[in-house]
């Protein structure tokens, strides 16, 4: 009976919880007119960039403990397992180093680690894919519902991802306008960001079909988000004048939508046979409760493309 | 005789998350069984006991099996179906029983707890496969009674035991905790190890 780690889990857990909440709030109570006063006007790049290291904190924070927990399911049977653990503690370090840096221009740490965060989630993509391809069966339903999830790693690629362009958006020079792979930073960033989230929604509406959809709420992660990538989308490519408040607003829904989602799976998980007392069994077996607040993250980042888009002309 | 599960005890878990009061109580209960009769008369106990002997043969007398039947006879705890050319659970065992050792009576002179080894199981064979047959028997078929009620009970109650559960590497009731790692080749770490493949004598263990 190795049971020496497990008290720790039902920790990382409520931090998840807590996390999730205080940054939830915290994105909900942040005014944009904040960002033009107090005298010296804040770049708007900086603004956004300070923004996606908070998306990527919290997606960071979802991936850490639900790799944390999966991988320590899985015995941490290929030493490579470690890797998002590592990846994800470094990335929400430099986020909050981030969070905190109002200063213009791509920090040398972060920049890498963040690039480092979106290669080792491509990577870990293809290692999951090729370990369902492995399983006997290969490509059915049944290794795609029980073998290694295919959107977790992309969370992790997602962060860095997020990371990276807000390191460009720091390094952006003045008067110029600010650009990633060579597109405009507010327009590359919706478009990652709702991809971000059909993806994200993707593999929730798989994981919940292999739940049946017991609970109507299994719905929501299926219907809000892909609804916020396609008002983010059209936004983007519209470029309108005024600012669109349904986005802006449905954006924020799925950031409440990540939140919630988490509390729903406590709930999930006091369901399992013997409910939290038997812990060490549902929190395993039972819905994941990391997991939801990807969408948060993910609806995070695309408020701050949003903010982009509308405070600088020709992002 | 090396264990095909070096050093498990299924019974190591009995306080930990995996099982919950009401499955400390149902163990504890089929723990506390004393290898003797309160359902079956002594010549009954006798018959039945040899039986359970040429069915499993046991190198130390771990479970006792004689002594869990007669508890499911004495609770009438029926399967909640059954073969109409059966009676009722205790009916068929009193019959089968009498008839049994009127068998061996008959070609012995013997009871049939007091038959050698090699008579009580050339006995049993002829039961298994139906070549039994005598007014003791009141129509129901040896054969019958041999799979469904020989054979089904004696083995259910062998398997029931804890002790049978470490001969096989059996967790027991997975309540409330049940399994996590569910993939080839991996394990909880409240599941039984296998012995190394080559430690443990095929023919043996």
């Amino acid at each position: 009976m190795s049971l020496g780690q497990r008290p720790g889990l039902a920790l990382f857990d409520a931090l998840a919880v807590v996390g999730a909440a205080s940054a939830t709030a915290f994105a909900l109570r942040r005014r944009p007119a904040a960002r033009a006063g107090r005298g010296q006007a804040r770049d708007a790049t900086v603004t956004a960039a300070r923004r996606l290291n908070r998306a990527a904190a919290l997606i960071a924070t979802s991936t850490l403990l639900d790799s944390g927990v999966e991988h320590y399911r899985g015995n941490f049977h290929n030493k490579a397992m470690i890797t998002p653990l590592v990846v994800s503690a470094l990335t929400l370090a430099v986020s909050a180093h981030g969070l905190r840096d109002k200063r213009k221009f791509a920090h040398r740490v972060r920049d890498p680690v963040y690039a480092a965060a979106a290669v080792t989630g491509l990577v870990g993509t293809g290692f999951h894919i090729y370990n369902i391809g492995k399983r006997p069966g290969g490509f059915c339903w049944q290794n795609l519902f029980y073998g290694s999830p295919l959107g977790a790693p992309a969370a992790v690629a997602l962060a860095g991802l997020l990371g990276y362009y807000s390191e460009r958006l720091r390094g952006s020079k003045g008067g110029t306008a600010p650009r990633v792979f060579g597109l405009p930073a507010g327009r590359a960033l919706a478009a990652l960001t709702a991809a971000g989230l059909v993806a994200t929604s993707a593999e929730a509406g798989l994981l919940h079909f292999r739940g049946a959809y017991h609970d109507p709420f299994m719905f929501v992660p299926v219907t809000v988000p892909p609804i916020a990538a396609a008002l983010l989308s059209e936004t983007a490519a519209t470029h309108p004048r005024k600012p669109r408040r349904l986005t802006r607003w449905w954006l924020r829904l799925t950031a409440l939508v990540g939140f919630l989602g988490a509390g729903f799976h406590v709930f999930g998980v006091g369901r399992g046979m013997g409910g939290w007392r038997n812990w060490s069994q549902n929190i395993l077996n039972g819905p994941p409760i990391p997991a939801p607040p990807s969408f948060t993250g993910l609806a995070l980042a695309g408020l701050a493309a949003l903010g982009l888009i509308e405070e600088h002309p020709r992002a | 005789m090396p264990e095909r599960y070096p050093g498990y005890d299924v019974m190591s878990k009995r306080d930990t998350p995996s099982w919950n009061d009401a499955t400390r109580r149902v163990i504890d209960a089929r723990l506390a069984i004393v290898d003797a009769p309160t359902f079956l008369n002594e010549q009954e106990w006798l018959t039945l006991r040899a039986i359970c002997d040429g069915i499993v043969p046991q190198r130390e007398a771990k479970v006792p099996i004689a002594a869990m039947v007669d508890r499911k006879l004495e609770e009438d705890y029926r399967d909640g179906y059954r073969d109409a050319r059966l009676p009722p659970l205790r009916e068929a065992w009193r019959r089968g029983l009498a008839a049994v050792d009127a068998a061996a009576r008959a070609r012995q002179g013997v009871a049939f707890h007091q038959l050698t080894a090699s008579a009580r199981d050339a006995l049993l064979k002829d039961m298994q496969e139906g070549k039994l047959d005598g007014a003791e028997w009141d129509g129901m078929p040896s054969a019958l009674f041999f799979r469904e009620r020989v054979a089904h009970d004696i083995l259910a109650a062998y398997y029931a035991h804890p002790a049978a559960w470490n001969e096989m590497g059996f967790g027991g009731p997975a309540a409330p905790r049940g399994y996590v790692r569910m993939y080839f080749n991996r394990r909880d770490p409240w599941e039984a190890a296998e012995a190394p493949a080559g430690s443990v004598d095929e023919t043996t263990a």
